[in-house]
């Protein structure tokens, strides 16, 4: 087989013929020698458009068979190449049929630029190396020098450690035996076919010390006899940075929210300062007392301890609620998260009169979240339905929380108010980001509340109630339920 | 410390008949109840503490109507503003003179103020509050309760002597005062002017009253006190 494929921007030529089901031998770093013309946009749509024929005729390009192609992924872009040591007479033209699918005239000349197979992954977006068996590097591409910021000559024989920090080591110490690739007599490197490619997202160095995220994936092969490591690297900055800024507009949402909330958790401080110095005040007129009232002042210190508990428990929660974290996936119990949410809110539920209750049922199952994340998503519910029933009669201004199981065995949070409700439309895009009905409102909220729950695995919707009024519903999977289903899959 | 335990003392030696000042102190929240009942109780007034607004409408509001107006003793009411179910705001509607209402709050704005001390509020104060604040107020609160039992105190006085005149005892004193002469009485009521004299003796004694000038401003009090007590006698 004669074709060669890059795939982008998975930009890995093993996955990129492991979809296309091409022999492994035509994969990877064995790829043949590329075009010193590559060809245009045009012409590689037309041999995409022949791989995907391909597909349903397993000998569509050469009569060796040896294309079997998968469907092609969309966006998947290739970079066709043929090598004329890679010829079988018996295909005899297939050259001039690829050549005509590719719209281009086939070079007279040997068309690559290096005898050396590695020449190809020159041309390959994404940074490719080869690795001797003592991890140091043998061969770097163009792309690896750039993105490492080192001179092309100075990779060679460099330890991967130095641009991967503890790469090899790790590696070395998990699987030492079975990176070891079995000896074939191919003289071309070859992807091992017992050990399947180790990935890794680390963060990787510049020549400078600075780093940046990075997915690495190795490959054990076979180079000119010997055990070898084909590794290529992926630039993640992008992507960790688009979490980070998911996770920068979850917190900043989360912070407006709480700044909704601010003066109604000053009241919530005030209650303890107020009753920690009144009770100061009146020890004070004990002890002066005529004998002193000893036991009237021991039981107000006690109830002081209390108190400046409670209002660092107070400022606790606020502090934790506006931290700025990484996700941390933990087993919580839903009950609890929803008590928590409900002091954070107890005081503006009072200040604006809405009578809110809670029923929550004490035997569901622990759920694998992360807990500021999801106190966030109820905090915007509660939050919202206040705001539903601010217009409503005072004995209509009730909101109620709900957490038990549905049928399906989820875990369901619901939350009731008895507000004005809203129109079909407008309830479809509540969930968009930037819409919202209230003047300060960024109109994230509930958008971004979904993205969490969905992150979850979840889901997030509302209803409106057949009386009066909306209900808003999350479902979450329980703790177990992700292990079996892995299972089952 | 001081001030204030002389201040209730004053207040207890003003009101002449069974002084016991109460401070009522509504807040829903029990840490903050119990500190302000501890520091009211420490300056050395009785005290009684609710927990809910409408609980303290029922026992107290209810207890002292019932009570016999003598044994009304000055009383106030320390209220948080915020409570759930019935705010401060709403129950101070239903509290009468004799129980003026100093206002706790959390967070008082402009608008919240205003409206409380329209509705007779004494104070309005903001937590957490210095004891020497709160009890200045607490202090006020009980002086103007001490002055409206003293004035209702009186006006029940002056209303069961006027019971005790007769039919026509009253009608006589009702064109006295008016500033009619005895003779224009007689006449009017188809006597004479004997007769008359004799009544209007008689209302002089009842009435405990020693000149016409006398009678004449009790006579404009009970008529106050005719005007507002016959909404509630029916």
């Amino acid at each position: 087989m004669n074709i060669a494929i890059l795939a982008i921007p998975a930009a890995l030529a093993v996955s990129a013929a492991r979809r296309l089901a091409l022999p492994r031998s035509a994969a990877a770093a064995g790829l043949p020698a590329p075009f010193d013309v590559l060809p245009s946009r045009p012409a590689l749509r037309r041999v995409e458009a022949l791989l995907l024929r391909a597909r349903t005729a397993a000998h569509a390009l050469t009569p060796a068979g040896a294309i079997a192609a998968a469907p092609l992924q969309p966006g998947l872009g290739l970079y066709a190449s043929a090598d004329a040591a890679w010829y079988e007479p018996r295909a005899a033209g297939w050259k001039e049929r690829l050549a005509r699918a590719l719209r281009m005239r086939w070079p007279r000349r040997r068309a690559y630029l290096h005898r050396d197979s590695f020449g190809l992954l020159e041309c390959a977006p994404v940074a490719a190396f080869v690795l001797d068996a003592q991890g140091h590097v043998l061969h770097a591409n163009g792309h690896a020098a750039r993105l490492f910021q080192y001179q092309h000559a100075e990779l060679s024989g460099m330890p991967v450690d130095l641009l991967v920090p503890h790469l090899w080591s790790t590696i070395q110490r998990e699987a030492p035996a079975s990176r070891t690739a079995p000896v074939s007599h191919d003289a071309g490197p070859q992807p091992s076919q017992t050990a399947p490619p180790i990935t890794r997202e680390t963060r990787v160095k510049r020549r400078d010390g600075s780093d940046f995220p990075a997915q690495v994936a190795l490959h054990a092969i076979q180079w000119q006899g010997a055990p070898a490591t084909l590794g290529f690297v992926c630039d993640r900055t992008e992507s960790y940075e688009l979490k980070r800024d998911r996770q920068e507009l979850a917190h900043l949402t989360r912070v407006s929210t709480l700044g909704e909330l601010a003066g109604s958790l000053a009241h919530e401080l005030n209650q303890p300062l107020t009753a920690i110095l009144s009770n100061v005040q009146a020890a004070q007129r004990f002890i002066d007392h005529e004998p002193p009232d000893l036991a009237e002042v021991r039981e107000i210190l006690n109830d002081i301890v209390d108190d400046s508990c409670r209002a660092s428990e107070v400022i606790r929660r606020i502090r934790a609620f506006v931290k700025k974290e990484e996700l941390e996936l933990v087993r919580l119990d839903i009950g609890t998260v929803l008590r928590d949410v409900m002091q954070l809110v107890h005081s503006d539920a009072i200040v604006r009169g809405v009578h809110l209750s809670l029923d929550i049922d004490e035997h569901l199952p622990p759920l694998r979240g992360d807990k500021v994340q999801l106190q966030q998503v109820i905090l915007n519910l509660l939050v919202n339905a206040f705001d539903a029933v601010r217009d409503v009669e005072p004995f209509d201004r009730v909101v109620t929380a709900f957490a038990g199981r549905d049928r399906d065995g989820m875990i369901r949070v619901a939350v009731r108010d008895r507000g004005h409700g809203m129109t079909v439309d407008r309830l479809e895009r509540i969930f968009k980001p930037f819409v919202t009905s209230k003047a300060q409102g960024l109109g994230l909220g509930l958008s971004i509340s979904r993205s969490i729950v969905e992150m979850h695995r979840g889901r997030l919707w509302a209803e409106k109630n057949s009386d009066q009024g909306m209900t808003f519903y999350v479902t979450l999977p329980p703790w177990s339920e992700p292990e079996t289903a892995r299972r089952a899959s | 410390m001081e001030r204030a335990g002389n201040g209730a003392a004053r207040i207890m030696s003003d009101a002449q008949y069974e002084p016991v000042a109460t401070v009522y102190v509504v807040d829903d929240e029990e840490s903050v109840r119990r500190a302000l009942t501890r520091l009211v109780r420490a300056a050395g007034y009785r005290v009684e503490a609710y927990g809910l607004a409408r609980e303290f409408l029922q026992q107290v509001a209810a207890q002292r109507c019932a009570a016999l107006h003598a044994s009304r003793g000055p009383a106030c009411v320390v209220l948080d503003v915020q409570m759930p179910e019935l705010s401060g705001l709403e129950l101070q509607r239903e509290l009468d003179a004799t129980l003026p209402a100093v206002f706790l709050t959390g967070h008082g704005d402009i608008a919240m103020t205003v409206g409380a001390l329209k509705a007779g509020a004494t104070d309005f104060l903001t937590k957490p509050v210095r004891d020497a604040d709160l009890l200045h107020a607490i202090g006020q609160a009980l002086a103007r309760s001490a002055e409206a039992v003293r004035h209702q105190h009186e006006l029940h006085e002056l209303q069961s002597r006027l019971e005790r005149l007769t039919p026509r005892e009253r009608e006589v004193m009702q064109l006295v005062v008016l500033g009619r002469l005895n003779k224009q009485v007689a006449c009017e009521l188809g006597t004479v002017e004997k007769t008359v004299k004799a009544h209007r003796a008689r209302v002089m004694q009842k009435m405990e009253v020693s000149s016409l000038a006398e009678l004449v401003r009790v006579a404009d009090k009970v008529a106050l006190v005719g005007a507002a007590s016959k909404p509630s006698a029916q």
